[in-house]
């Protein structure tokens, strides 16, 4: 499906590009496109699985102002909000900050 | 728990890590602790309990904070101006 007919070979062809024949000729080639599709779509997942998490999960975003004026204090002393965190290890933090 | 608290209080060497701010932006660290200080102040004044354990807020913001934040702060507070909820 790569060849040039025999006639074409050896003349200067000039690249008219008619778009009809991707679509409707029997070679489709939008095949070779999928691992395109296939990151395109997972970078897009990945993007919109964060802006999700941190509308909802960040603890410093507040929707409700008058139900949750300061979300930050609701945390636990030991909880990890970073989904990554070098060096710090999490499970052996206490609360250290006397009450009133 | 206080004989822990005033412990601490004595050997506090610098403000320690804190989950809520894992960042490395610590304004609202900062902040968060100055409310805290006047915050425990208060409520532990209006139950007639002694304040002492409040000094622990002091310690933390005073290691976090610009001093020019803490004189602004404090001179809104003398004023009635301060905009946190206290």
């Amino acid at each position: 499906m790569f060849y040039r007919s025999n006639i074409e070979t050896y003349s200067l062809r000039l690249h008219t590009g008619n778009p009809a024949r991707s679509a409707a000729a029997e070679e489709s080639r939008v095949h070779l496109l999928i691992p395109l599709f296939i990151f395109i779509s997972g970078g897009a997942t990945m993007s919109v699985l964060a802006l999700t998490r941190a509308a909802l999960k960040n603890p410093d975003v507040s929707w409700d102002h008058k139900n949750n004026p300061e979300p930050w204090n609701k945390m636990e002393p030991n909880q990890q909000y970073k989904l990554l965190a070098v060096n710090m290890d999490y499970s052996k933090l206490k609360k250290d900050r006397p009450d009133f | 728990m206080a004989e822990a608290v005033s412990d601490k209080i004595k050997n506090y060497k610098t403000a320690p890590f804190d989950a809520r701010f894992p960042n490395t932006n610590q304004t609202r660290n900062c902040f968060q602790n100055y409310l805290d200080f006047h915050r425990c102040n208060k409520a532990l004044s209006a139950k007639g309990q002694e304040v002492s354990p409040c000094e622990w807020y002091q310690k933390v913001y005073k290691s976090l904070c610009p001093m020019s934040w803490v004189s602004k702060w404090d001179e809104q507070i003398e004023n009635g101006s301060f905009p946190g909820k206290i």
